[in-house]
């Protein structure tokens, strides 16, 4: 198929003597949705937050564009992290309670350094109309959205440095279910405008199966099944 | 257990008190050997012969290592050497002082659990309320204060009660009075401020479903309130032995805390250490006697968080009313700053208030107005220094979490009183040393503070989303971790500058701040005791301006508590404002 943006190889991620993933491999195409399904304390989480190096894996390998994640140093990682943005699950705890939402949309840009301040200001006006909130939106606070706008404006961050894969960790599961299609949608919309990549974290068997392209199931911190929701053919667009 | 880096740093701070006490010595700066033959036969001169003997017969010569492994020798045989003074041996002297000291705290811990459970009572009938401002502004008097107001009003004006010396009961009701008011009413404001939000719990729905009795639902709240505030208690224990010093020292009872004070005064080390070993044991021991009840209650399956309390729900003071008490020392402190404190009129000795002389003149005929406005400011500002210092050391340590809860532990158990003697011991009494002092014992409290809100910053989900985006350690520190803790510690060391300048004016009442002729809030306080029968508004005046000041700490930090908080940063900001 196309080329490969993310391979993961024999992962394994420990807490103390419990081991939470136990030599998990995939790999994920550009492009792509693979969703990590299971039950929780299955390990996805934590195969999520190793995969984005937040958690250094004990064991394994975790290639990104074809480049080695696992050894590089915090400062080699940061010139990588840009193109592999996370999204949380907790949309009020992953942004900060004190600084305005057009700030930490623009903050990826201005702690990367990349931040231009002439352009600046209307790229995160963009980038927040990307994402279906209203620029005014950028003037409040986090605890003045409600959820699902502080789950877009969690995911208009992600966007603001570019990325080619993002890891989505639960991003719908605290949401409505109302709120909750919405959110997938604009997800669904991004993957095929902006040719996104998304390693998607979720326990709900619907939601996954409406959404990805293929799906591995988890128990016990090991994979125990991989199967795909529609025939390959229905996946080409 | 293991013990961890706090309490490697418990055991380094003790370490450091006791090397600190056990090398005063050789660390007081100015030449004991000369205070030494001063003391022993006034005739002798100076020569460099005799004061060589003088040092050789106390062994200065040998330098600190060999001072310090006597000092601690003797002491393990229970020898505490003998007095540079009288030279007669220290142990006897500092038993006496204990003992008098012992039933004095005794009297007193009775005063103050007679005012708790008044204080407590009507909560526990009414079922809710609180305590309110009286227990909180009592508790926030400090004793040498409170000691001063009863001497005036019980021993002068009403003539019921004898002022001083230590014959009889009737000399200890004045003392115990002024010692075990504050204590009382801080434990009965810990307890009357936890209680309500105990008794809207659902078990005690339950139990009134049940037809319990009301005394029991009423035994079983007192029961489940007590083990949480015990370390709290044991804080007030401590309280006491440096608040001893203080009220000995008005009364004139020959304690322990006298004795101490006065041998720090006449250099008079070996009885200095002993008598400060004696209190710092003293508040030791009551601290550890506490954390074994607590144990006892709780059980050795609840300890710590295990047997949290719900939050305090405690006085609201209306806005107005610190802003009132600062307005009105601010207005008090300006004026008395445009007038000149220092003329000396003799012909105007102790006069009445009148236009030329608003609050009246003192023994010298100098403006009590003057001097008030003048010491009042430079406590303040000295106070205001050490809250800035603190406040930048707490914001340092903070990120050392384990370190500073070991120093905060070591610092609540050290009264100020008891610091300023040493510091005055080692570097004489002046305003550095006043101020060194209450700045040894005002960072740890901030300090723990600020290191429970680091690790709550750090804990939280959106600094492991700044990772993920790239920014670096110090793009995190100086952007989310340093704004979030900063603001809350400043507040909190704002709220703590009226019990620092009332520390400051405590330890210039004792003689161990600035020295006369220099107008210093405390100092004026004890130089008008002399004359408080013929001119009682010099008194009242430095009184009553610390009054308000114990009123600004109280109503102050009765308005912050908004926001909800977690536990541990709710424990740290509410550790009691140390005076």
């Amino acid at each position: 198929m196309s080329d490969v943006l993310l391979d993961v190889r024999g992962l394994v991620v420990r807490y103390g003597k419990a081991t939470a993933v136990d030599g998990v491999s995939f790999t994920l195409a550009a492009g792509e949705v693979l969703a990590l399904n299971g039950p929780s304390g299955c390990g996805k989480s934590s195969t999520a937050l190793a995969v984005l190096q937040l958690r250094r894996p004990d064991r394994g390998e975790v290639r990104f564009e074809g480049r080695r994640l696992t050894g590089l140093t915090e400062r080699e990682l940061r010139r990588v992290r840009p193109r592999l943005q996370p999204v949380f699950q907790d949309p009020y705890g992953s942004l900060s309670p004190r600084h305005r939402v057009r700030d930490a949309v623009a903050e990826p840009l201005k702690a990367q350094g990349r931040w231009d301040p002439s352009e600046g200001p209307a790229r995160v006006a963009e980038l927040l109309d990307r994402v279906g909130l209203d620029p005014s939106y950028g003037e409040r606070h986090p605890h003045e959205l409600s959820g699902g706008q502080c789950q877009r404006a969690g995911i208009a961050r992600a966007l603001a440095s570019g990325p080619r894969l993002l890891v989505l960790d639960e991003p719908v599961s605290s949401l409505d279910p109302s709120i909750r299609a919405g959110v997938l949608n604009l997800l669904a919309d991004l993957r095929d405008d902006l040719g996104l990549g998304y390693l998607f974290i979720c326990h709900d068997r619907a939601v996954v199966r409406h959404f990805a392209d293929r799906v591995i199931e988890m128990r016990d911190g090991r994979v125990t099944s991989e199967w795909s929701p529609r025939p390959p053919d229905a996946a080409l667009r | 257990m293991r013990p961890g880096p706090a309490g490697v740093t418990r055991v380094v701070c003790l370490i450091t008190v006791l090397a600190a006490v056990g090398l005063l010595p050789w660390l007081s700066g100015r030449d004991p050997a000369l205070t030494v033959l001063r003391a022993r036969s006034a005739e002798q001169e100076p020569t460099r012969e005799a004061l060589d003997a003088v040092r050789r017969d106390l062994g200065l010569e040998a330098g600190p290592l060999p001072l310090l492994g006597t000092w601690v020798s003797g002491l393990l045989h229970g020898d505490l050497g003998t007095s540079w003074v009288s030279g007669a041996d220290i142990l006897p002297s500092v038993v006496t002082g204990l003992q008098v000291s012992l039933a004095l705290m005794g009297c007193s811990l009775g005063v103050a659990l007679l005012l708790a459970s008044s204080l407590v009572a009507p909560v526990l009938v009414r079922g809710r309320g609180s305590a309110g401002a009286v227990a909180a502004m009592l508790a926030a008097v400090p004793e040498f204060l409170l000691a001063t107001i009863a001497l005036l009003v019980g021993g002068v004006w009403l003539g019921w009660l004898p002022t001083s010396g230590w014959q009889g009961p009737e000399n200890m009701v004045l003392p115990a009075v002024a010692l075990g008011v504050p204590a009382g009413g801080l434990l009965g404001r810990l307890v009357a401020d936890a209680l309500p939000a105990v008794l809207g719990e659902r078990w005690v729905e339950l139990w009134r479903g049940a037809g319990v009795s009301r005394g029991r639902i009423a035994a079983a709240a007192l029961r489940r309130v007590l083990p949480p505030l015990l370390p709290q208690f044991g804080m007030v224990a401590v309280g006491l032995t440096g608040g001893a010093v203080a009220v000995e020292t008005v009364f004139a009872v020959p304690g322990i805390g006298r004795t101490a004070l006065g041998a720090a005064k006449s250099q008079d080390l070996p009885l200095l250490q002993g008598s400060v070993l004696t209190l710092l044991a003293l508040g030791l021991l009551t601290g550890a006697l506490a954390a074994l009840i607590r144990r006892r209650l709780l059980g050795p399956a609840l300890r710590d968080a295990g047997l949290s309390l719900p939050p305090a729900r405690p006085v609201r003071a209306h806005p107005a009313v610190p802003v009132a008490l600062a307005a009105l020392l601010a207005v008090t402190i300006g004026w008395g700053l445009l007038r000149d404190p220092y003329t000396v009129n003799t012909t105007v000795r102790l006069a009445a208030p009148s236009w030329a002389h608003p609050l009246g003149t003192d023994g010298l005929g100098r403006d009590v107005l003057a001097r008030l406005g003048h010491g009042a400011a430079s406590t303040v500002g000295t106070a205001a220094v050490i809250c800035l210092l603190s406040l930048l050391a707490a914001l340092v340590l903070g990120f050392l979490p384990r370190v500073t809860a070991g120093a905060a532990d070591i610092a609540n158990a050290l009264p100020p009183v008891i610091v300023g003697i040493l510091v005055a011991a080692v570097a004489g009494p002046g305003t550095g040393g006043a101020a060194l002092a209450v700045a040894l014992i005002s960072w740890p409290p901030l300090a723990a503070h600020a290191a429970a809100l680091v690790q709550e910053v750090r804990a939280s989900s959106f600094l492991t989303a700044q990772r993920a985006i790239g920014a670096t350690p110090w793009w995190i520190l100086t952007r989310h971790v340093l704004p979030s803790v900063t603001a809350p510690v400043t507040r909190h060391a704002l709220l703590r500058l009226p019990g620092i300048a009332l520390a400051l004016a405590s330890l210039g009442f004792l003689g161990l701040g600035a020295q006369p002729p220099a107008p210093e809030w405390g100092l004026l306080l004890d130089e008008s005791r002399a004359y408080v029968e013929r001119a009682p508004w010099a008194a009242l005046a430095p009184a009553v301006e610390l009054a308000l000041m114990a009123g600004l700490a109280v109503s102050g930090a009765a308005l912050t508590r908004r926001r909800p908080k977690t536990t541990r940063v709710r424990a740290a900001e509410e550790a009691v404002v140390g005076v």
